[in-house]
């Protein structure tokens, strides 16, 4: 680390009732920031994380008293239900299951998460940080967005479109 | 310090206010609340829990737009979640013949059952969209670039965490829908070319769903799983400090190399 | 400093390093054998679940042309000119139990089809039904070992 001036980041002052501490490693020099961009954690920070403990605490609890979770008939291995479905998160993954096990079931996922762990080191510019949809980052956000996209049909399509023997159904007309 | 505490507080007029305020003082090293800028500090830096956190943070990393305060979310839901799973282990059973009458009970029975397993329920649902929106919000805002490439990597191992726990929890019921669900899942697992079949048994404890999957899938649901979790969560907030707090506007065109890293 | 120096000058490798990377790989040795260990721990050993060979009665119980579903076992009995076959009911895909149709075997999950040999006709499933061995058993019952596999159309002649 480069000789840091600490006389001129931290005037001697007798007056003055702190002292420098210590020098922490860092990407950027804390001096650059104006005094006001920083608060105190406490309260700042707290205030809003304990708020939202008690909203999450609150939603839940009304979630519980509204709806009670599915519980289905004592498990039989005689008898699947038609059709049988995996929890919704990997309900994508289902759909794609019944085009190709191998292809579906076991490809597209690890490369899915392959990709999602070469991200920061694909796309290395440090531009358009720290702000939503930044125009800089319109390729990267616009691919992620369709990725995101296309798991949320895949995983709307094996909840609702999917009926018996896993065939295609309209949810609103197999009701009748 | 001791001159601003004893400023803070009157001298005990007596013996006992004394001695009181001796247990007090160890207990709570810093006093009432804090009231000026010495005490928010100590406050923070002086408690094992807060001290997470850094003293001061940046007005920007506080935006409810930013951030939608989905990680903070994601945690408050996982210490709901554990809270409620170790309350609702006092009653569950691991046993293929007890575990849907334990389910049953909890429901009609045992007192407020109902609510733990529905909050335990909608939680871990409500985690697992909360964890996938979170790592949309750390892309679309750009906050997995440099310095901050490995903690996204520990946040997609937190997502596989999460999702690995809520599918061992989706067969502990031992409903219909646990049994088919883990039999689809594992199914799936078992493609895996070479280490498919044998992860598929590792993890079944057999060839088919039964006793010995619901003895596995509880041992990982209840202990393994949620200690990886909180190893990694540990390490993740960690990171957050190291990488200079939240993303920022001000970390845009810093040269990779720059302030010694 | 200048030790060190003579020793970096002489051949091959110094006691320290030497020792050191003996210290180290023995570490490493045996962090490896006990990750196996652990790992052989939790391989399933010992099969909990139902018996992998089962009776099925008397031959002369089943008529020419039956198809006899065993639901517990999830294995159904085929007689036909050929002889005996147990075909597994577990479906080749994500391993629903199957259900008969007059085609042969449909999976109530994703719609596998399979012929009355269990060959795939239709359908996501990857490979035909499992075909077990059958024989008879010392006191003229039919035995099924589901732990052994053999090859479609193998019928055995009671």
């Amino acid at each position: 680390m480069n000789e840091v001036n600490t006389k001129h980041v931290y005037p001697e002052d007798p007056s003055k009732t702190y002292g420098l501490m210590e020098l922490v490693k860092g990407t950027k020099p804390t001096v650059g920031l104006q005094p006001d961009d920083m608060v105190f954690t406490w309260p700042h920070l707290l205030v809003r994380e304990l708020t939202l403990f008690v909203v999450v605490v609150a939603v839940l609890l009304v979630l519980a008293f509204l709806f009670n979770a599915p519980l289905e008939e004592l498990a039989n291995p005689n008898h699947p239900p038609n059709p049988a479905k995996a929890p919704w998160y990997f309900l994508g993954l289902q759909e794609l299951v019944s085009y190709s096990a191998v292809i579906g079931g076991v490809m597209i996922p690890t490369l899915i998460v392959l990709g999602l762990a070469l991200v920061p080191f694909v796309d290395r510019k440090r531009t358009g940080i720290g702000v939503w949809f930044a125009k800089e980052r319109s390729l990267a956000n616009g691919l992620f967005l369709t990725f995101l996209i296309l798991m949320l049909v895949l995983i709307i399509v094996g909840m609702f479109f999917r009926g018996p023997n896993w065939g295609f159904v309209i949810p609103w007309e197999s009701a009748q | 310090m001791n001159d601003s505490t004893q400023n803070a507080r009157p001298a005990p007029r007596n013996r006992l206010a004394e001695f009181g305020n001796h247990i007090y003082r160890s207990l709570f090293r810093y006093g009432r609340v804090p009231q000026d800028a010495e005490g928010q500090s100590y406050a923070v830096f002086n408690s094992l829990f807060l001290h997470i956190h850094p003293v001061k943070v940046s007005r920007h990393s506080l935006r409810f737009g930013y951030t939608l305060g989905l990680g903070v979310i994601a945690t408050a839901l996982f210490l709901v979640l554990t809270f409620t799973g170790i309350w609702l282990m006092f009653y569950y059973f691991p046993s293929a013949s007890e575990a849907y009458n334990r389910m049953l009970d909890l429901r009609s029975a045992v007192d407020f059952g109902f609510v733990l397993r529905n909050v335990h329920k909608w939680g871990a649902e409500l985690m697992v969209l909360v964890v996938i929106l979170h790592m949309a919000r750390v892309f679309f805002t750009g906050a997995y670039k440099p310095p901050r490439e490995f903690n996204w990597l520990v946040g997609i191992l937190l997502l596989l965490l999460t999702l690995g726990l809520s599918f061992t929890g989706y067969l502990l019921p031992w409903d219909q829908l646990a049994f088919w669900a883990i039999t689809v899942g594992t199914s799936i697992a078992g493609y895996a070319p070479v280490l498919g079949p044998p992860l598929r048994r590792f993890l079944l404890g057999g060839d088919v769903v039964g006793q010995e999957a619901l003895v596995r899938f509880y041992v990982l649901h209840v202990v393994i799983l949620p200690g990886l979790l909180s190893i990694f969560l540990a390490v993740h907030f960690w990171r957050i400090r190291k990488d200079g707090g939240l993303s920022h506007p001000d970390d845009n065109d810093i040269p990779p190399k720059g302030g010694g890293r | 400093m200048k030790k060190t120096n003579v020793r970096m000058q002489q051949p091959g490798m110094d006691r320290r390093t030497f020792l050191t990377a003996l210290g180290l790989g023995g570490v490493g040795v045996s962090a490896l054998i006990a990750a196996v260990g652990n790992l052989l721990y939790l391989k399933p050993a010992v099969d909990y679940g139902p018996p992998t060979v089962i009776r099925a009665g008397r031959p002369g119980e089943y008529k020419e042309g039956i198809k006899e579903v065993l639901e517990d076992q999830r294995v159904v009995i085929v007689r036909d000119k050929k002889g005996f076959a147990a075909i597994s009911i577990t479906c080749t895909h994500l391993g629903c139990t199957v259900g008969t149709s007059d085609a042969g075997f449909e999976c109530p999950c994703h719609g596998s089809q399979y012929d009355n040999d269990g060959f795939v006709t239709g359908g996501p499933a990857p490979r035909p039904l499992d075909w077990y061995q059958v024989s008879i058993a010392p006191n003229g019952e039919l035995e099924i070992d589901k732990s052994v596999k053999v090859p479609p159309g193998t019928f055995f002649k009671a």
